[in-house]
């Protein structure tokens, strides 16, 4: 079982059990050095995310945000270099989306239902940001799906920090919150992918049952999953 | 992927292939195209895969080819397609044959031939699992489609959850993504040949939504050696 003691390895030396913190610091903020920089990675994200990556196109990105061609290239190589920042950007708005909401919870349970339950209204407020992310990513090269799995990693590194959680019961297998991510992670980009532009906030009571039954058991799964449809 | 009118794919029939139906042949032709398909972008990528690559492998003819496809990615979809037939049928041979055993079981064996097939198959496996992903829309949808067949195998499932009542309507989904992200991640990173390895972890996970984390601790034991 070489794939669980890795995972366990890395869990460990990232140390994700910290209290207090939920996601780990967005990492890819302080990337954005200009105002015009941050227009650029918006635009690459919304053109992406409405024309899909092959066909989107740094012309497009100009178009939409109204710099010159010089403006693009004084900042990025080309449209993959700009896109891979773009992915950085957007996913690190989204984990700091989440890691705020979950901030006012003390427990587990309670950052999980928040930080999860302000994903999924991120995504029901912006699908095509969303499936630039998600669902685009995978036209993006090697690059794209390191950073892809780097993303997914701290999101199962938060889901195990569950089994130090003083409430909870179960200890599964390493493999449960990769599981987990996974699982979830497929329900929403079938949706995306599908051209689904509603319908992800209702996802919340599910994913909490998913999430908390292989640590807490089949009753509080049931619980978590009646109070979140409350 | 196993058919013998493949088994020796550079050779064109002369002879005695006369006397066969030419129903036949022309079936013949299209699978050694398809198997052509796969194993030529298996080795060089989908997108630097050529018609003429196809056609050289099958050993069939360029007029043949247009014929029975519209261009390349209408003969690399069906080419997939064909993939998940094997896939599927191969999973439920082994379903079916532990059909006395209690579900949980017949999961496993139902994973464990995958996971057989896929890691013989390995450039195929890459192909249809990784790369498919990255080769336009019509090819993820036909994914999306593909990975949506495994879905009948899990409908017992519900039987065997003590949240019968309410178990979410998209545990099938999660269960299958959970399995397919794994093996995913397993190919990408080069492992694909000894992906037998994490058929414990796969049985877990499409098992935990169902059962719960013990009964699926359980039954992932019993596929550990």
């Amino acid at each position: 079982m070489g794939k669980q003691a890795a995972t366990k390895v890395q869990a460990g030396a990232e140390g994700t059990g910290a209290a207090g913190k939920v996601l780990p610091e967005a990492p890819a903020l302080r990337l954005v050095s200009s105002p015009k920089r941050q227009r650029i990675l918006e635009g690459m994200l919304e053109v992406v995310g409405t024309n899909g990556y092959d066909t989107a196109s740094v012309r497009m990105v100009l178009d939409l945000t109204g710099l010159y061609r010089q403006a693009f290239y004084d900042e990025f190589a080309d449209k993959d270099a700009c896109y891979l920042e773009a992915f950085d950007f957007g996913v690190a708005r989204m984990e700091a989306v989440a890691s705020s909401a979950a901030a006012e919870q003390d427990s587990w349970r309670g950052q999980l239902r928040a930080g999860l339950g302000a994903l999924l209204e991120a995504l029901e407020a912006d699908p095509d940001l969303a499936r630039a992310l998600v669902v685009e990513v995978h036209a993006a090269g090697p690059e794209g799906l390191r950073r892809r799995s780097q993303a997914m990693k701290r999101v199962t590194d938060f889901i195990d920090s569950a089994r130090h959680a003083p409430e909870g019961g179960e200890s599964p297998p390493p493999i449960a919150a990769e599981g987990i991510v996974a699982g979830m992670h497929a329900v929403v980009h079938a949706k995306l992918a599908a051209g689904e532009s509603e319908g992800f906030r209702e996802l919340l009571p599910d994913f909490m049952y998913f999430a908390v039954l292989p640590y807490f058991g089949a009753d509080a799964a049931s619980a978590e999953m009646a109070a979140a449809r409350a | 992927m196993d058919s013998p009118s493949t088994s020796n794919p550079g050779e064109v029939p002369t002879g005695g292939a006369q006397a066969l139906p030419r129903a036949y042949l022309v079936r013949s032709q299209r699978e050694r195209l398809l198997e052509a398909m796969l194993r030529v972008a298996a080795a060089k990528g989908y997108e630097a895969t050529t018609v003429t690559d196809v056609i050289e492998i099958a050993g069939v003819s360029q007029a043949t080819f247009d014929a029975m496809f519209e261009d390349k990615a209408a003969c690399f979809l069906e080419a997939y397609d064909a993939v998940f037939d094997v896939l599927i049928a191969h999973v439920a041979t082994a379903f079916e044959a532990a059909a006395d055993e209690p579900w949980p079981e017949r999961i496993a064996a139902g994973l464990g031939a995958l996971v057989d097939l896929l890691s013989t198959e390995a450039e195929i496996a890459r192909l249809s699992m990784v790369e498919v992903t990255a080769a336009g829309d019509d090819a993820r949808s036909r994914y999306r489609a593909a990975l949506a067949r495994f879905t009948p195998f899990l409908e017992e499932g519900r039987d065997y959850s003590s949240q019968v009542e309410e178990l979410p309507a998209d545990t099938a989904r999660f269960a299958i993504g959970g399995a397919t992200s794994m093996i995913f991640d397993e190919i990408r990173a080069g492992r694909g040949p000894e992906l037998k390895r994490i058929l414990p972890d796969l049985v877990f996970a499409v098992l935990m939504p169902y059962l719960g984390p013990e009964a699926a601790e359980d039954e992932m034991r019993r596929v550990t050696r």
